[in-house]
């Protein structure tokens, strides 16, 4: 293990002399084309402002459908249910009725 | 710069100065220049990151509070986006034997049959070897081995750069250490 240590050490140490002796200095045209990209990009941010209420109304939009949707999904299933309730006692209820009624005494 | 300098340029940037902007850009341009070459992804250009960096800065000039200098405010943002760029290039899984060239396989050669510094005439053959290892990393780790070992930064430097702790920094270090040993034991196990 201190041998890979070394071995890191003296390639770390050599590269570290390895400099970048590039000089630096400003492109040509570098700062017109920041400055211009940087006001548009503000134009761009006022533009997302906008986009941000759309974005936000449509979110609000989308979840009055999904609640309403939801509403009347359970409108329709309590519905069905009252439909679907077993209604042989009425019908046993009127059926002995009429039949008290005109059956002979 | 002086600090009441750069103040000023903001301001007046702010208040829609071209000119003030335009000397902002030649003043910060070396600082952030710097960090860009210590730290860009190999596949970005320098001049579109440094444009990037610009523009950021610009963007959120507004934000600045002067509570720290502009160049600490400006060289985090830096930092900032050339990390994230880093983490845009897909992490190399390994540096195969194959992928060196024969300078740099020199270098690996040189590193296992002597024991003292590498020869001055490799220098640039093992910066390049680096930078393939350094690959395999983290974004966060290459910075650590960037700053720390081919820049020379201090920890509390980077601490300062970074906002990280500095046993975060020591932590990335150990492990980005500890795969670059890893990776150079392997391409000299290949190349015996």
């Amino acid at each position: 293990m201190d041998n890979q240590n070394s071995k890191l050490e003296r390639l770390l140490y050599s590269a570290s002399q390895a400099r970048d002796e590039r000089a630096i200095s400003v492109p040509f045209g570098f700062e017109t084309r920041v400055i211009a990209l940087w006001r548009a990009g503000a134009e761009t941010v006022t533009n997302n402002g906008i986009g941000t209420l759309v974005r936000r109304v449509a979110i609000t939009a989308a979840a009055i459908i999904v609640v309403s949707t939801a509403a009347a999904i359970r409108e329709v299933r309590q519905a069905e249910e009252t439909f679907n309730e077993p209604l042989g006692d009425e019908f046993a209820i009127a059926d002995s009725a009429i039949q008290n009624e005109f059956s002979p005494q | 710069m002086a600090e009441f300098d750069s103040g000023a340029l903001v301001k007046a940037a702010l208040a829609g100065d071209d000119a003030a902007a335009r000397d902002l850009v030649r003043q910060l341009y070396p600082l952030v220049a710097k960090v860009v070459r210590a730290h860009r992804p190999r596949r970005t250009p320098e001049e579109d990151l440094c444009q990037m960096i610009f523009i950021k800065v610009f963007q959120n000039l507004a934000h600045f509070s002067g509570k720290v200098p502009l160049e600490h405010w400006v060289s985090r943002i830096a930092v900032n986006t050339c990390l994230n760029q880093i983490a845009f290039e897909k992490v190399r899984p390994e540096v195969r034997h194959a992928d060196l060239s024969e300078q740099e396989l020199a270098v690996v050669e040189e590193l296992s049959t002597s024991s003292g510094d590498l020869a001055p005439d490799k220098k640039l053959a093992s910066r390049q070897l680096v930078e393939q290892l350094l690959e395999i990393l983290k974004p966060a780790e290459r910075f650590v081995i960037d700053s720390m070992y081919l820049e020379g930064r201090s920890v509390e430097e980077i601490k300062k750069m970074t906002g990280w702790s500095a046993p975060l920094i020591k932590v990335r270090a150990f492990r980005a250490r500890q795969k670059m040993k890893q990776q150079l034991e392997k391409i000299s196990r290949e190349q015996r």
